[in-house]
């Protein structure tokens, strides 16, 4: 998996230039002037949507859903941090036909609103052509793909058109027009390629953000081995120990911990631990105090702990997430 | 379906060393406007602007259907202005008089006393794939109507009304047993008679034991639609016909996130669902810009506006559906 995605990047790298040849006409002009520019528009979009209309992605995690794009063979896929919100998270991908995949998030920046994911089920996966060289200009027509609202089906994927309206170094916004779900989502260039991924609105309908294309490339190889880039208000930055789980125990003499105090409604009451119940192991490893302090030092809130226990004759195993001390 | 909960962060303002297209040039500006204009003739001649008396304000647009002046529009939105007035291209009409109304495509038959009108095609199969451009009224004067562009933006559908029908009863299981609580008023299970603490026993012939059991009747059910149910009550059986009503009519509709960002009910459409086939376009409407016809680049008459349903959605209901409920609404009115 590793290496094929190595030859996919160099690909990208070989396959740029030559892309000025595909740079219509309507985009050299101050705005439409015929209807015969406006067939043109609708030629050039409907010419590369089904292709990218393959690659646009519904992605599923708890109660939330956002979009994305897939943008190789074996499965890297483009979104927002907002979205996958947490380098790790284990989030469903979802295509256009309902199939489901599995996939893990990679890196994100949280300043720039940029993340990446990795589909972990086995590929060849439809993926969209990129607009590497940065060739899209301010007034060029662009049109936006996306999950509004969540997956449905019957809809499918909503298209909608405009132009780059503005554009500045690390955001860029067009008037085409976003709404909840669409986060993380493609936005095309009338080459059918991607030149961004939807990230935020503005105050009036026509004010759609998009984290720009050069914006990814500038982090390509941080976002792709998971790294938590800055300190922005995309994602938070996981804090180890801070975790709560909410049991008091001590060492107990048949091995493992004894459970004898549980904060009422934290993680680990939710799970179904009692007073009395004997934890026996933590992650897969034989449970003392020294093992289970030591995880919960390294991990954070949001993040989970596989504990196994035992009840009289019962024995249960549950992956607990951890909350926010109260 | 679950919610995002994804949101966006709002009024986020870009800095000042970016470029910046003039609005003029925009999808929905005026540079963009006047290439259309050979479209906007078709938006002259074959669409209507419903003006409110109270308030001068127009508040809804029209399509017109037939010559003599039959005008089809949005019922629901039609239904909330008592005195109105409507305009054909640059003429007044001042007693137009509602003739007939569809619940089911919520739409209503105007009759204005005018001749020689130039009627929208309806009937031809639409069958325009995503990408393709549509142009519907957007804003008005007294005498121009003002095109606003869009495009064909996902499947044609139904779309059906969500959280589907109930009876109007709270239900509890016990042993076993379904049994009523509270009815709810106004509901089809009180005009029926059904009452707190009655068992249902059967419902559409079917013995019911499980709340999933009712469920799986009602999915291929429509409001409107009667179901028989047998109840206990103490030592007698009776049997009663419900009528069920929609879910959101009945308890109301919780507004999402994404409702409050399209502008809650100032902007967005009240009757949004229950609509049997709709083409769904991006046209950026509001709730008093639905009614009129939608044209392609070469004029065909793709539709008509029924629904602004969010931000990016607009539902128009597809030409070839429009005869028959033209047919309809005549006969009605006879």
């Amino acid at each position: 998996m590793k290496s094929r995605g190595i030859i996919a990047s160099a690909c990208f790298v070989l396959s740029a230039g030559g892309v000025f040849a595909d740079r219509p006409g309507f985009n050299d002009k101050a705005a439409p002037e015929t209807i015969e520019d406006f067939r043109e528009i609708q030629e050039a979009l409907q010419k590369g949507l089904e292709r990218a209309r393959a690659a646009t992605v519904c992605l599923q995690m708890g109660g939330g859903s956002g979009s994305a794009v897939i943008i190789s063979e074996d499965g890297l896929v483009l979104t927002a941090a907002h979205v996958t919100s947490k380098v790790g998270a284990e989030i469903t991908v979802v295509m256009e036909d309902g199939r489901k995949l599995k996939g893990k998030a990679l890196g994100l920046n949280s300043e720039t609103d940029s993340a990446m994911l990795q589909i972990t089920d086995d590929g060849p996966f439809p993926f969209a052509k990129v607009d590497l060289d940065d060739t899209t200009k301010l007034g060029d027509w662009v049109y936006s793909l996306g999950h509004s609202g969540g997956f449905d089906k019957e809809r499918g994927i909503n298209v909608r058109v405009g132009r780059l309206v503005r554009s500045a170094e690390t955001t860029i916004q067009s008037d085409c027009v976003l709404i909840g779900g669409d986060s993380g989502g493609p936005l095309f260039n009338m080459a059918g390629e991607l030149i961004g991924i939807h990230s935020r609105v503005g105050a009036s309908r026509e004010e759609s953000m998009h984290v720009p294309l050069r914006e990814f490339q500038r982090h390509w190889e941080d976002l792709k081995k998971g790294e938590f880039i800055g300190e922005g208000g995309f994602a938070e930055k996981p804090v180890p120990g801070s975790g709560f789980l909410g049991v008091i125990t001590e060492e107990a003499k048949e091995g493992g911990l004894k459970v004898t105090e549980i904060w009422e409604g934290g993680p680990a009451e939710k799970a179904g631990l009692k007073v009395d119940d004997r934890i026996i192991e933590v992650d897969g490893k034989k449970a003392t105090q020294e093992a289970l302090e030591d995880r919960l030092g390294k991990i954070s809130k949001g993040d989970q702990i596989n504990l196994k226990w035992v009840r009289g004759e019962e024995t249960t195993e549950k992956a607990i997430t951890l909350e926010s001390r109260p | 379906m679950k919610l995002p909960v994804l949101a966006f962060a709002l009024t986020f303002v870009l800095s000042a060393a970016a470029q910046t297209l003039p609005s003029e040039k925009r999808k929905n500006g005026p540079m963009i406007q006047e290439a259309l204009s050979p479209v906007q003739i078709a938006l002259q001649e074959s669409s209507a602007a419903f003006y409110n008396n109270e308030t001068s304000s127009p508040f809804l647009y029209g399509t017109v259907v037939s010559e003599d002046g039959l005008v089809l529009t949005k019922a629901s939105e039609l239904e909330l202005v008592k005195d109105f007035h409507v305009r054909v291209g640059t003429k007044k009409y001042r007693t137009p008089q509602v003739v007939a109304t569809d619940e089911i495509w919520d739409v209503s038959l105007v009759k204005i006393e005018a001749e020689g009108l130039k009627p929208v095609e309806m009937g031809k199969p639409t069958q325009f794939t995503h990408g393709t451009w549509v142009v519907s009224n957007g804003s008005t004067e007294r005498r121009f109507r003002r095109p606003r562009p869009g495009i064909i933006s996902a499947n044609r559908r139904e779309i059906p009304v969500p959280g589907g029908v109930v009876l109007g009863v709270e239900l509890k299981e016990e042993k076993g047993t379904i049994i009523i609580g509270k009815v709810t008023e106004k509901s089809g299970a009180e005009k029926a008679g059904v009452k707190p603490k009655d068992a249902l026993l059967t419902l559409d012939e079917k013995t019911i034991k499980k709340r999933a059991e009712i469920l799986k009747i009602f999915k291929d059910k429509k409001p409107g639609d009667s179901v028989r149910i047998k109840l206990k009550r103490g030592d007698d059986e009776l049997t009663l016909d419900v009528e069920l009503m929609s879910r959101e009519k009945l308890y109301g509709r919780r507004p999402t996130r994404n409702d409050q960002l399209s502008g809650g009910d100032l902007q967005q459409s009240e009757r949004r669902t229950g609509f049997p086939m709709v083409i769904q376009h991006e046209t950026m409407l509001t709730r008093n810009e639905v009614g009129g016809p939608v044209f392609t680049l070469d004029r065909e008459f793709v539709g008509m506006n029924i629904a602004a349903v969010n931000r990016v959605e607009a539902f128009a209901i597809p030409s070839e559906e429009l005869p028959d409920i033209v047919e309809s609404l005549k006969k009605s009115a006879q």
